[in-house]
């Protein structure tokens, strides 16, 4: 019974509502360093994503579902299994990567055109700021062609997720403009 | 891009039904609302629905700390891996993390999962997970990563010995934990089964210690794993054999029927190492824990049935207390009943005799057909084994004759019995002459023929002619009897000329080729001129039947009794299992595998002294001789004792019907 009352009462006042985040990216953005400095606060030890990480973090009384995918070419086919009731991609870009931005263009433009993130806002995090000769957010934001989005709340922050800069300023962003949606 | 078209051709799902409902569930942005959802998936998987299409969202579920549903997910997924390879490796990062978790269960957990989950790509993630839990702290993640092991060397052996598993797996049979060690043991028994040439388990006296120290500490699964790795091991003196017996005996008290009978299995290898009264005084002790198996559950009793009939094959003395125990219950499956019934007249002694048949005429009056057939031919073989009771037998069946009217079988039984005791013809002829009537068995009908042959029956002369005018239609044993019956009463009385002279004249009408050219044969026989030779030649009784009762070949026995509690010994073959049998199997199958009588009709070898030495010129005669006075050109002898029939079938099918001398007919053939 008591589980019963929660389920409705919970799911009445949005309580335990919990909002999906995607974060994808080409490999070695930066995406799972990404989530745990958000998560714990620290830089960890990554390797190659070979699957998916999801973590719960509380962020402004919002329980935000994080789901971290893998971006080795083998794995970004299967990113569309997770699409389904996302509220918000963050797409992680490598800005001293500048051989693969072209690809990484590509990639975001195919996920955005899926139906299912038609009204998923969107989050670019120009990441790894802190090695010198980096794109910047601006030049990031020309490579992708992000001026060409159309219906779509976007934004992209310069980010270091080795320094932790950027990233609060960017979930931010992120959460005030899902919020009035998923509320 | 034709693996993204196959991906969006796996999503284009219906937007309504249950399985829409199920996939809106899954990805709901309520947790107790996914982890309810999971459960209906999984009820629905255990009730036989095919939920496979729900893959990638359940999967997505594996990542939680809820560890109910990351086991339900691991379910799943052990479930459907197969119908989705390629999404299996959205998994592996959970899976590796998973290994690395606090809790001892959710490691476990993970590795036994990724080891069931038989997917070629999986194979390329396992390296470091496997390496982890082969080294965990934790003796129930050891213990499952070890079984782990066997699984990945069935998948990819390679990658297997390349990360050197198998020398950790050898590792962790030293482990301080017994469990470990069984796993440990069994991983590399099955290793060892696909692969012999690796060698992978060799249980030297080290090991054997270990593994005799941790029978006593683990569960039956892993007690019978060491046990069966015990079997294998030749002792190398008699005081190692005496050791290990001593440590398995008292596993003869374990309530896993299994592991009694694997325990036993161990005994009996060493059993023969052992000297003096040790050898006498352990056997005993094999008696009440095999009579303690009857009373399992019938499945189980049949097996140890099996067994029983096997072990008391080699050691005949063993049960003979014990024959009470394999009375027939009323309430006995049909193939308990019957499978008793062999061990039965097997333990028959002349100390037992009486009491056995009282039991086995009570089953003569039962209803099931079938059982009360074989009733009655363990009469017959019990007269015949133990000859004080052969006259009780006969009171018996002819009791059962008249009161059930079994004719056919009583007069197959009856006849077994004048084989080997022709004294009592006087008894027994007019009851089968009586039952003439009534038989429609066609070994009886040749039993009947033969028995008119053999002995001095009256007024047979309308019956046989009755035979002779629809020849072609009879059935090839009875056939054979009427022709060696005609013959021989003609040899002896000189009546019956024109039935002689019918068969001749029509023999090129005769459709069956042996019998054919068996008519041929006697026709040149009684175209000899020297009478006594022609009277030797065809008179001679057929030499005496000892026993009736199927009984193993040697090398077959000794295969059997290393293979005791697998499935040849209750299929009494030796084909079941691969690897390393497979050698044992091809030497076996050169000794030709059947079942032999006491008396083998196809057994020339051991003819009396008349054989011609060599280099002298054969006399045909002298052969022939041989040959009918080994009993060659026998009527339809008795049932079990086709050789030649039942060479074809690997079980020892003792109810074989015996309808030709196919054998012999051939070797004549030969011979011209
Ligand atoms: N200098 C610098 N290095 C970073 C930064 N963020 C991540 N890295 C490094 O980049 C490498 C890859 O980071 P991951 O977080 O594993 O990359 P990912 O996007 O998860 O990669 P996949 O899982 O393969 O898709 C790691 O060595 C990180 O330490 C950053 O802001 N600055
Ligand atoms: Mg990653």
């Amino acid at each position: 019974m008591g589980n019963v009352f929660s389920g409705i009462f919970g799911k009445l006042w949005g309580v335990n509502k919990e909002i999906r985040i995607l974060i994808l990216g080409l490999d070695g953005a930066g995406k799972t360093t990404i989530l745990y400095r958000l998560q714990i606060g620290e830089v960890i030890n990554t390797k190659p994503t070979i699957g998916f990480n999801v973590e719960t973090l509380s962020y402004k009384n919002l329980k935000l579902n994080v789901w971290d995918l893998g971006g080795q070419t083998s794995i970004r086919p299967y990113w569309r299994c997770y699409y389904a009731n996302t509220a918000a991609v963050i797409f992680v870009v490598d800005s001293t990567d500048k051989d693969r931005i072209d690809t990484a263009s590509k990639e975001l433009h195919t996920m955005l055109a899926e139906e299912e993130l038609s009204d998923a806002a969107l989050l670019v995090f120009a990441n790894k700021q802190d090695v010198a000769g980096a794109l910047t957010a601006a030049e990031v934001s020309k490579a992708l062609n992000l001026s060409d989005l159309k219906d779509r709340s976007w934004s992209i922050v310069a980010s270091s997720a080795i320094k932790g800069e950027g990233l609060t300023e960017g979930l931010d962003w992120l959460i005030d403009v899902i919020k009035d949606e998923q509320l | 891009m034709s693996i993204e078209k196959r991906i969006k051709k796996m999503f284009a799902q219906p937007k309504k039904g249950e399985t829409y409902e199920l996939r809106a569930g899954l990805v709901s942005q309520y947790a107790n609302e996914r982890k309810d959802t999971i459960k209906q998936v999984i009820s629905a998987m255990t009730v036989g629905k095919d939920v496979s299409s729900l893959f990638p969202d359940v999967l997505k579920n594996i990542a939680t700390h809820d560890i109910k549903q990351k086991k339900l997910v691991y379910l799943y997924l052990m479930n459907y891996a197969k119908t989705n390879p390629e999404l299996c490796i959205l998994a592996v990062n959970t899976f590796v993390q998973d290994t690395q978790d606090p809790n001892p269960l959710v490691r476990a957990l993970a590795i036994r999962t990724m080891g069931c989950i038989r997917v070629d790509k999986m194979v390329d993630y396992m390296e470091i997970p496997l390496t982890k839990t082969l080294n965990d702290e934790n003796p129930y993640v050891r213990k499952t990563a070890a079984i782990c092991v066997a699984k990945l060397f069935d998948l990819n052996r390679q990658i297997c010995v390349e990360n050197g598993f198998l020398e950790k797996l050898q590792n962790l049979v030293e482990d301080s934990n017994p469990m470990v060690v069984a796993n440990a043991i069994s991983a590399l028994a099955e290793i060892h089964e696909t692969e012999p040439t690796l060698n992978v388990l060799t249980v030297d006296s080290v090991l054997l210690k270990k593994l005799l120290l941790a029978l006593n500490e683990c569960t039956e699964w892993g007690r019978i794993t060491i046990l069966t790795a015990l079997a294998d091991f030749e002792a190398s003196s008699s005081d190692e054999a005496s050791h290990i017996v001593e440590r398995v005996v008292p596993q003869l008290q374990h309530s896993n029927p299994s592991v009694v009978l694997s325990s036993i299995k161990v005994i009996i290898s060493n059993v023969e190492k052992l000297q003096g009264e040790e050898h006498e005084v352990v056997l005993k002790k094999l008696a009440a824990p095999l009579a303690s198996l009857v009373s399992t559950a019938p499945e189980v009793q049949y097996v140890a049935l099996r067994n029983i009939r096997i072990i008391v094959e080699k050691y005949p003395h063993l049960m003979t207390n014990y024959f009470k125990v394999f009375f027939v219950r009323y309430n006995d499956p049909l193939y308990l009943k019957l499978e008793k019934i062999e061990i039965i007249v097997r333990l028959a002694s002349s100390s037992n005799s009486n009491m056995i048949l009282n039991e086995l005429k009570e089953y003569g009056y039962e209803f099931d057909v079938e059982f009360v057939k074989r009733a009655v031919r363990a009469i017959g073989q019990v007269g015949i084994k133990i000859s004080k009771s052969a006259s009780k037998a006969v009171d018996i069946l002819i009791g059962l004759i008249n009161e059930r009217e079994l004719y056919n079988e009583v007069v197959i039984s009856l006849r077994d019995i004048l084989r080997a005791y022709p004294e009592h013809s006087a008894m027994i002829t007019p009851t089968i002459v009586q039952s003439f009537d009534k038989l429609v068995d066609p070994e009886a009908i040749a039993s009947f023929i033969w028995v008119m042959g053999e002995f001095e029956v009256v007024n047979y002369e309308s019956r046989l002619s009755e035979f002779v005018d629809q020849f072609n239609d009879l059935d090839i044993g009875v056939q054979n009897a009427l022709v060696y019956s005609i013959v021989k009463i003609n040899v002896k009385t000189g009546a019956l000329k024109d039935l002689l002279a019918k068969l001749f004249n029509n023999v090129d009408k005769v459709e069956n080729i042996e019998v054919r050219d068996q008519i041929y044969l006697y026709w040149r026989i009684l175209s000899l001129d020297d009478s006594s030779e022609l009277k030797k030649l065809v008179l001679t009784r057929l030499v005496k039947i000892e026993t009736t009762i199927p009984q193993f070949q040697p090398e077959l026995l000794e295969f059997l009794l290393r293979e005791l509690s697998t499935l040849n010994s209750v299929l009494f073959t030796t084909t079941v299992g691969k690897g390393s049998k497979q050698t044992q199997i091809t030497k076996i199958k050169d000794v030709k595998l059947n079942v032999i009588n006491d008396e083998n009709l196809l057994d020339f070898d051991d003819d009396d002294s008349e054989t011609s030495k060599p280099g002298e010129s054969v006399n045909i005669l002298d052969e022939l001789n041989d040959l009918f006075s080994s009993s060659s050109i026998s009527p339809p002898v008795n049932n079990s004792s086709s050789t030649a029939q039942i060479a074809q079938n690997s079980t020892p099918v003792s109810n074989n019907k015996n309808t030709s001398t196919g054998g012999v007919s051939q070797d004549l053939l030969d011979l011209f």
